[in-house]
């Protein structure tokens, strides 16, 4: 669970992306599975294959059900968490059958896993890589969502070239404004919009990069809501669409439009807030000329904040969906550890990797 | 050819052919015989007679029954004008009878002249049912073989099974399997009776395969008995579970309240319906089924699905738009093959369902066994494709024929036209009518970009895919460039 929140207080209240640690989710999850194999009583490959399951299924119950999911998943999908689980399992547990000394087995198996976690760990910058050749001096990137793999890709592409880039302000949880923060810091010119803009910006950029919380089988991926419009518009202005993401994000996935998507971890609740109406009535929080009324546990009661709309309970329906999906037609090239793939190269990896 | 006029000079083809090759410096001219290979007419022309010297009479263009451009296809022969291509059966009045001057029946074991009729009248159809009835003929072939008498070298049980120390070729039971019983059987049947489908030809390379891979000094009764046991574990593994398999995995994609589209009647589809309604209830979707002439297979899956409580629509093909456009969350189709990239070779409608699903963004699914899969390449539906019987086109019954007072319109099934009765429709005897043809083709391919997954006893797989599996089901067939480092 340390692993997992990567912050030893009990409960976390906000994990912001400028302060979570540089491990991935899934790399984490990768290496607690490590420590379960370390720690394992099993004597056979079938007792251990048992321990790594029930290990894995409890660490997506936490992600998903427990009260601090959303914020340790950030409205995203456990998609990753599972894939990543799944291809170590795989991967570790492949080439056992020639030993016929279980601690054998046990020692070699650790090496493997060693190898997964180090190979994760180290995709991002192998991702960067490889994908910086695909920006110029003088262009402009189109970017939605926060993602480690795209950020370090722009910050090492900003290294030896210049270019600038526009992010949608990502709604709910701000995640494009918080990336901003970070690409300014690093010298990047930055530009942000609203994720409605997205159509209208995509005729002045030059090429899009998003990264991915899963790549589906079909060369597809699973990205936070927002990218599939992204795409669409991409491909009709003919601007070329990458994805950044490590290849433990394969999915055995087929999704053959959005509703038939696995279902998602825990959506943020939506707040409607008339923010052009906030300079005139100075109603942020805090500087409201009424005072805004907080309950007993000191919450900010929505209703008394000037702009916010608030809705009759169960009149109007809700949708936040965390994330959609983008098919494999509307993506031009994935930048993965394991190199820069075509979307329907994915397919031929997954067959390889789940053989 | 120059064209003689009316009445003119009846010009001798072969001269204007050589001709032709001179001008062309061709180095050979393939005279494309509407009967092809040897095997005599194929259309059953009127007025042509005899057809294997056709090529030497003269043809008038406008009673040309032939279709250039698919004159490379094996034309279809009509069971009942060719009784003497079958070697000996013929259909009488009452049924199948066997001609006892036939040499031919003397060479092929009952079972391979039954199923050849069988394909030939069309008893047969689908690309398992091809399949797995040619598997089981062989199988009681083989159960029923016994070696050439002379070689001194037949084992039977009785002799307790000793194998002899050395065979020559000619007593090597592998060879005389392979040579005498396995490929004229399979030859007959593609050349006399139905050109063979991929399921049947893969099938066969299978059983080649397996009667090679034999120990050379086997004893006999092993030989067969291992031959027998192979071929069901064939028919088992890569029809019966795979089509298992793939109804598992087409299942998780149908959720409550779908509307499923299917064409014709596939083999898997059925299966995989059926499997979905025992498991999600026969409330949770609802299917449509879409038919076409002349063969309208798809009355046979509408009838069983139905039995099973599972609620059908019926349809013809002109009314896809319609549906399509109003009702359907998916389509799940058949294959006769699978190309190897990703294009699907289909009964003839096929491709048509397919583009009308993706112009309005509806999933298409094809469900498919791998052992369908095919390693060519196909671009159209031209290159690689089967002539039906055309009469099937245009003997029918229809509404204005009824309305117009004709008498009792015949064949409303379809079926070829032996005894029924003939309508008033000019078309009922297109023969006689100068400058029209008629066509009746039996497949399409489907473009890969129309096929949204396709579902193989492996999962569902892109497309794209299909190359991929071929390379994992057969890695010694690899020829790559980077052998370098093994």
């Amino acid at each position: 669970r340390c692993h997992l929140t990567g912050s030893t207080a009990a409960s976390p209240t906000s994990i912001d992306p400028e302060h979570r640690t540089a491990v991935a989710l899934p790399v984490a999850a990768i290496k607690s599975l490590l420590g379960v194999i370390q720690r394992s009583k099993a004597t056979t490959m079938m007792g251990l294959q048992e321990d790594l399951r029930g290990a894995t299924e409890e660490m997506m119950t936490f992600a998903t059900e427990s009260p601090g999911s959303l914020q340790l998943l950030g409205g995203r999908s456990h998609i990753a968490l599972a894939s990543g689980c799944e291809l170590f399992m795989k991967y570790v547990t492949r080439a056992f059958l020639e030993l016929p000394d279980f601690a054998a087995c046990i020692a070699q198996v650790l090496e493997r896993g060693e190898r997964f976690a180090g190979i994760s760990l180290a995709a991002r910058d192998r991702i960067a890589e490889v994908g910086q050749a695909f920006i110029q001096d003088g262009q402009t990137v189109l970017t939605h969502g926060w993602s480690r793999v795209v950020s370090n890709l722009l910050v090492k592409a900003a290294e030896h070239r210049h270019f600038s880039i526009v992010v949608l302000e990502g709604r709910p949880d701000a995640a494009g404004a918080k990336a901003a923060k970070v690409y300014a810091d690093a010298g990047i010119p930055t530009t942000v919009v609203l994720d409605s803009a997205m159509a209208c910006a995509m005729e002045s950029a030059d090429l899009v990069i998003v990264g991915a919380e899963g790549v589906v089988e079909n060369g597809g991926i699973v990205n936070k809501m927002g990218t599939y419009g992204l795409g669409i518009a991409a491909r009709e202005l003919g601007k070329p669409f990458y994805v950044a993401a490590e290849s433990y994000k394969f999915a055995r996935l087929y999704p053959l439009n959005q509703s038939d998507l696995p279902p998602m971890g825990p959506a943020a609740k939506l707040n409607f807030v008339d923010t052009a109406s906030w300079e005139m009535t100075g109603g942020l929080v805090g500087k409201a000329k009424a005072p805004v009324n907080t309950d007993k546990d000191g919450k900010v009661d929505a209703s008394s904040v000037p702009g916010v709309v608030q809705f009759k309970p169960n009149q109007i329906k809700v949708k936040n969906p965390p994330c959609d999906y983008t098919p494999a037609k509307y993506i031009t090239l994935l930048f993965t550890d394991l190199g820069v793939l075509t979307p329907s190269a994915v397919s031929d990896e997954l067959i390889r990797l789940y053989q | 050819r120059g064209g003689g006029g009316a009445g003119g000079s009846t010009t001798n083809p072969f001269r204007t052919l050589l001709d032709l090759q001179g001008a062309l410096r061709t180095k050979s001219v393939y005279v494309l015989d509407g009967g092809g290979g040897g095997s005599g007419g194929g259309k059953g022309e009127a007025g042509e007679g005899a057809s294997g010297s056709s090529s030497q009479e003269t043809i008038d263009p406008a009673m040309d029954k032939r279709l250039p451009v698919f004159a490379h296809l094996p034309q279809y022969k009509d069971p009942k004008h060719f009784e003497k291509e079958f070697s000996g059966v013929a259909l009488g009045g009452g049924g199948l009878t066997l001609s006892s001057s036939s040499a031919a029946r003397q060479q092929f074991h009952p079972a391979i002249l039954s199923l050849g009729m069988q394909y030939a009248s069309g008893t047969i159809r689908g690309g398992n049912a091809r399949a797995k009835a040619m598997l089981r003929a062989f199988q009681q072939v083989i159960r029923d073989y016994e070696p050439p008498t002379g070689s001194g070298n037949s084992n039977t049980a009785a002799s307790g099974g000793r194998p002899p120390t050395s065979r020559s070729p000619k007593d090597d039971i592998r060879h005389d399997l392979d040579h005498r019983i396995i490929k004229p059987a399979f030859q007959y049947w593609t050349t006399q009776c139905r050109p063979h489908s991929v399921s049947m030809g893969n099938a066969f390379t299978f059983l080649k395969l397996a009667v090679a891979a034999l120990d050379r000094d086997m004893a006999l009764e092993e030989v067969k008995e291992i031959l027998v046991e192979t071929i069901d574990a064939y028919i088992h593994e890569r029809i019966d579970l795979a089509d298992k398999a793939i109804s598992k995995y087409a299942s998780s994609k149908i959720v409550d309240g779908d509307v499923i589209l299917t064409y014709g009647c596939s083999n898997v589809v059925e299966v995989l319906l059926l499997e979905a309604a025992r498991d999600k209830g026969v409330d949770s979707f609802r299917v449509i089924v879409v038919d076409s002439r002349p063969l309208l297979e798809g009355r046979a899956l509408v009838a069983r699905l139905a039995e099973a409580g599972v609620e059908c629509t019926y349809i013809l093909l002109n009314a896809l738009s319609y549906v399509m456009m109003r009702e359907v969350t998916k389509v799940f189709l058949g294959a006769s093959a699978l190309m190897s990239d990703g294009s699907v070779l289909s009964r003839v409608g096929t491709a048509g369902v397919a583009l009308m699903a993706r112009s309005n963004n509806i999933p298409v699914l094809v469900c498919c066994e791998t052992y369908k899969i095919s390693n060519r390449v196909q671009l159209e539906s031209i290159t690689g494709n089967e002539m039906g019987n055309p009469d099937d086109v245009v003997i029918a019954g229809c509404a204005m024929d009824r309305a117009g007072g004709s008498s009792e319109c015949g064949g409303g099934d379809g079926s070829s036209s032996g005894g029924a009765k003939q309508t008033n429709s000019i078309i009922s005897d297109w023969r006689a009518v100068p400058n029209l043809k008629v066509m009746n083709l039996l497949y399409d391919l489907t473009p890969s970009e129309f096929v949204s997954g396709i579902v193989t006893e492996m999962g569902i797989l892109p497309a794209t895919s299909v190359a991929v599996l071929l390379r994992e089901m057969n890695p010694q067939d690899t020829n790559t460039a980077f052998m370098g480092d093994m």
